[in-house]
Formats: structure tokens, sequence, C-alpha cells
């Protein structure tokens, strides 16, 4: 199997780590602007590694077209271009977009690509991704879905640092009642409980993905949400350029999913969580995707989150062989996990 | 007449200066302080098992 990695970030790098050591995976072409990092990269990964130029913008390194996936984990605002290109090329290809601009752009990729019978996935990353996947695995529990809403805290490299400051500005998209709402970001603060040793954080509404990748997957489901961690600090200064560049690597990350339904005659709540660095969780589930897409192993032909394109069961059984392993909240008060404050 | 000017425009000063001052010290509290943190039941355990089937 001869794959490529678009993007050598924090995220990028650490799933071609991944890949090198995926049974199966014959070659991964490394593509990188940094050409001193690209480098470094392909000789620790060793002979399965190749490096190749490329500079960072919407066009495609060379070799991409004889690849069985290529993964797009450079900045997210050309993955659109990129992906166009892929699908023209007969390319499947994995995402690990977190903008909505860029995702809304990838869905609109759908048809096209599954008039090719082309497999894509797009967020598939920490969040989006495995909060898409663990959605889907909770929802398999309940006889009916009402409400699902995730919960994000942390970052990973410096370009999720700059989406995440990003996400307070402007609007959050969520679902309600079949149609799809605008709200304030960094609106509706609810004190969210993570996995410890995180535990709990304020999360406000943010400029997020999961409602889009999630509505299509859940069928019936008539609110989804998503929030994020913050302070007042990332609220008031989030309409002004960051102040200072971010960290190489954020630290701890967690992801938390609340669902609610009807099973076994009543109503319940079943929340889902996991921890870890969301750029070593982000590229677990990055690379996962590359290669069962590149195996052909998705659901359906055409472009669409993890939780609509995999049988998420294997692959959240794929991840926790990986390490990636998910949570869940046992409570003497299972509905109340959750506290609303304002 | 100018006796009364003068007050007038030392009590708006200074009233400015207080709003001032007030504004400074609520915005370094907005930004610097934090909420509690409420009591909680239950715990999380890793997802195995039954959950993933």
């Amino acid at each position: 199997m001869r794959l490529a990695v678009v993007g050598l970030g924090a995220l990028g790098a650490r799933a071609a780590r991944q890949l090198a050591s995926t049974p199966g995976v014959t070659e991964i072409l490394l593509a990188e602007p940094d050409v001193a990092k690209r480098d470094a990269i392909a000789e620790v990964l060793g002979p399965v590694a190749t490096a190749v130029d490329w500079a960072v913008g919407d066009d495609l390194p060379g070799g991409v077209a004889d690849c069985d996936a290529a993964l797009l984990a450079g900045p997210s605002e050309f993955h659109v271009e990129q992906a166009r290109r892929l699908v023209a090329l007969r390319r499947p290809f994995v995402s690990t977009a977190d903008a909505r601009p860029a995702v809304q752009g990838l869905l609109d990729l759908d048809a096209e690509a599954a008039g090719f019978g082309l497999p894509a996935v797009v967020g598939a990353a920490f969040s989006p991704g495995l909060s898409c996947a663990l959605a889907r695995h909770g929802a398999g529990w309940f006889d009916a879905v009402d409400e699902v809403h995730v919960a994000w805290l942390g970052t990973g490299g410096p370009a999720c640092a700059h989406q995440h400051h990003r996400n307070f500005a402007g609007s959050a998209l969520e679902w309600h009642d079949g149609a799809w709402a605008q709200r304030p970001a960094g609106s509706g603060r609810e004190l969210c409980w993570f996995p410890d040793p995180v535990g709990a954080a304020d999360c406000y509404r943010g400029d997020q993905c999961e409602p889009l990748l999630l509505q299509p997957a859940l069928e019936g489901v008539s609110r989804i949400t998503a929030r994020m961690a913050g302070t007042r600090r990332d609220r008031l200064l989030a309409r002004l350029p960051m102040l200072r560049p971010p960290h190489p690597e954020g630290a701890v990350g967690a992801l938390r999913v609340e669902l609610r339904g009807r099973r076994s005659g009543g109503t319940d709540t079943v929340v889902l969580g996991a921890i870890d660095r969301p750029a070593v969780a982000g590229a677990a589930v990055a690379a996962v995707a590359t290669v069962w897409a590149a195996e052909g192993r998705t659901r359906r032909a055409g472009v669409g989150g993890v939780a609509a394109q995999f049988e998420v069961l294997p692959f959240l059984s794929e991840l926790a062989r990986r390490g990636i392993r998910a949570a869940i909240f046992d409570g003497s008060s299972p509905a109340e996990p959750s506290v609303s404050s304002g | 007449m100018a006796q009364s000017r003068f007050t007038i425009m030392t009590l708006v000063r200074r009233a400015l200066v207080a709003l001032g001052a007030a504004a400074i010290v609520a915005a370094v509290l907005r930004l610097r302080g934090s909420g509690g943190v409420p009591p909680r039941d239950g715990g999380w355990r890793e997802l195995s098992g039954p959950d993933l089937r």
C-alpha cells in the first residue's frame, strides 16, 4: 500500500509514524514545505518514507497520483482544492480539516466523489473525528437518539490552536428540530465534566464541525450541539489576532459526547469521553482512516465524516489497539453529569 | 459663577476617575477570576468488554 501524507505538523508527523508501523504499508510519501523537518521525519521513519518536494498551497506533491490514498494534514484552507484535484485523479483521500468552511466545501464534493465510486473521509482527527466515532458508537445503544452534545477541551499543534482561537468568533452551527440554527460563538456556557484527570471545565458554543458531520450519520436526531472549553480571555479576544504565537503543541486534551434518547421503554443518557493529547489521538484517527480508505473499508463511496464512513466499533477497537482509549461515565445520577451554569 | 463651574468640573473629573478605576478593577477580575466547581457523583471507566460490542 502506497500512501501520501501532505503536511507534517504536530498531527501529520505523528500520523506518518502511525502509518509507518501499519502492516501492509510499503511506502509513505512525505510532503512538507519545511524541508529540514520533512527530512528529519523521513530519517526517523526509515526506508518506508520517501520525501517529496511540495510548497504549501493548492497544488499536490508529485507522486500522489500513484498512491492508494492521500492524507491531507496541512492547513485546512487548502484542503478543498487539493481534494478536488484528488477526486479528478480518482484517488481516495482523508482530510483532517477542522474549519467549518473547509469541511463544508469537502462535503460538497460528495456527489462527484460518489460518482467515481471514490471513498473520502473528512474531519478525521480528534475533534472532529474521534468525537464523531464516539457519538455514533453511543447512538447504537439507543432505540432512538434525540440529542447529541459534544464538548472538546485542548488543542494540538499551532494550526489547531489558531482554529480554536477563531472558533470563538463568528457563529456556531447547531441542528435544532430538523433545521440548522446559528448561535453566537462563545455563548451558552455549560460546565462539562471530562474524563479524569481533566475534570470540569466551562464550555461555550464554538464554530465546530461536529453538527455538520454527525447530522447525516445520525438520522432522526433532533438536536446536535458542539461546545469547546475556553476562558473568558479566549472569548474576549477571539475577534483579534492571537497576541502571542501558540505553543508547538498543547497539553492533554479531552472529549465528552453526551447522548440522550430512548431505550428499553424509557429515556436515558449516555456520556462517552476520551482523554489524550489531541495531536496524538487525532493522528491515530487519521492514520486508521487513511489505511481503511485505501483498503476500501468505507461504508459508502463519497465524502463523509468518520461516523458516516466507517463501522465505528472495529474503528474504535483499532484505535484502542493503538493506545487511544475511550471512556464512559458511570454515575449514580447519569442524567446530571453536566451542570448548566448560565 | 466661576466658583460654581469649577466645583462642577471637579465633580465630573472625580466621577470619571472613579468610573475608570472601577472599570479597570472589573476588567482584571473578569479576566483573572475563576468560577467554583460543584461536587459530582459517579466516575469514568475505560470503555471495554461489553461496551465495545
